[in-house]
């Protein structure tokens, strides 16, 4: 029987490293405050693997034949892809994957009546995968990842109760699935509110950005269900906010646990709102 | 101005995705687009907004908004800084019919 000893979620936005040294003081001490949380969390559980869920952002396969969940496969995870470097502006990262929990992945939701996708070959990463692992050091740490990449923008889109369903397939997965001892990490990567290709590009609603956190730190996940709909979302940044469905994911895995908030901060150059929170796995 | 007129048939799709994953395609578009434009069976209509910049139409014809905000950078440049903040102004121009002279240093 794995365990799930780690469960955090934090925003991804490609200013975070491109624009970082452009922005306020206060700004960058949230920041270094909010992803060194998250790396010391990350460093001090000693993960054998560390699942991460993440929008895909189009980024992986054309639009006319496109998956809810696409899983790294690779030995090897390497980025970010070429054509984003000049957004990211931040190095070249290798990480270790872990082919064979992937494959218990495709299995393991296969017998659970769940389609997920596969590739072995490197994906194409982005600010997804990308900002977690400049800003909280995972290729220095050495932690072995598995990368899914989901569909939040291209409908019909898998919304709040199918992810929160999907993840807790993943959790009795990694459960009854995964070998015994085995230390698995979530990581729900993305949101907060943000517009990206829309009219209101630097729009973030911090509003918004706080009812949402403070949902999670409540803990009342039918609540988070019947409110945080797709409709709500896109009230507070068409085609950018839904990207918390990864953050249901996590939720869906871990069920009821207590959340706290690990920080926020609202620059609009960054486009997004910045968020990161983690749930207490050793009640 | 969201995903209602998402039209996942939309040519101009294949068109950016291909320009963002092929850099020897990328680099004949930024020195000739009709030459890579001609090679897709883009609609007419489609082929005009493109060659007009008009997002606001592609946008009402089913182009995906993600995908419209890095065609903009295609377009205008993607290159953080001066670059990156054309791009996001004529692309959000282009969606609200007002100038934006913007010029926040953007990624």
């Amino acid at each position: 029987m794995a365990e799930i000893v780690l469960a955090v979620a934090a925003s991804h936005a490609p200013g975070l490293a491109g624009l970082y040294e452009g922005a306020p003081e206060r700004t960058k001490a949230d920041v270094d405050q909010m992803y060194g949380a998250l790396e010391a969390e990350i460093s001090a559980a000693e993960l054998d693997a560390l699942i991460l869920i993440g929008n895909d952002h189009l980024a992986n396969s054309k639009v006319l034949e496109y998956p809810d969940f696409l899983v790294g496969m690779a030995k090897e995870h390497t980025g970010p892809f070429e054509w984003f470097k000049p957004w990211l502006n931040c190095r070249d990262y290798s990480l270790p994957g872990r082919p064979d929990v992937a494959e218990a992945l495709l299995a393991g939701m296969a017998k659970r009546g769940i389609k997920f996708f596969g590739r072995r070959q490197n994906l194409r990463f982005d600010d997804n995968l990308s900002i977690p692992t400049v800003l909280c050091n995972l290729d220095t740490h050495g932690v072995p990842v598995v990368p899914i990449l989901q569909n939040c923008t291209v409908p019909p889109i898998p919304d709040q109760r199918d992810c929160y369903a999907v993840g807790q397939a993943l959790g009795d997965l990694i459960e009854n699935d995964l070998p015994d001892g085995m230390r698995v990490g979530l990581f729900g990567s993305g949101g907060l509110s943000h517009e990206p290709g829309g009219k209101r590009y630097f729009f973030i609603d911090q509003d918004f950005d706080d009812w949402f956190l403070g949902l999670l730190e409540h803990g009342d996940h039918e609540k988070l269900l019947n409110e945080v709909t797709p409709e709500r979302m896109e009230r507070s940044g068409e085609g950018g906010t839904a990207e918390l469905f990864a953050w249901f994911v996590v939720l869906g895995a871990i069920g009821g646990r207590s959340c706290r908030r690990l920080g926020y901060t609202a620059y609009d150059n960054f486009k997004c709102g910045v968020g990161a929170v983690r749930w207490e796995m050793s009640d | 101005m969201g995903l209602e007129a998402f039209n996942p048939n939309l040519v101009c799709h294949e068109l950016i995705q291909d320009l963002k994953w092929d850099a020897d395609l990328r680099a004949e578009f930024e020195n000739d687009p009709a030459s890579v434009l001609d090679r897709y069976p883009l609609a007419p209509d489609e082929r005009s907004a493109i060659d007009a910049g008009d997002f606001r139409a592609l946008y009402d014809m089913g182009l995906h908004p993600y995908l419209g905000g890095q065609f903009a950078r295609l377009m205008y440049g993607n290159a953080a800084g001066p670059a990156a903040t054309r791009a996001v102004n004529r692309l959000v121009a282009s969606l609200t019919g007002e100038e934006r002279n913007d010029d926040r240093t953007t990624t």
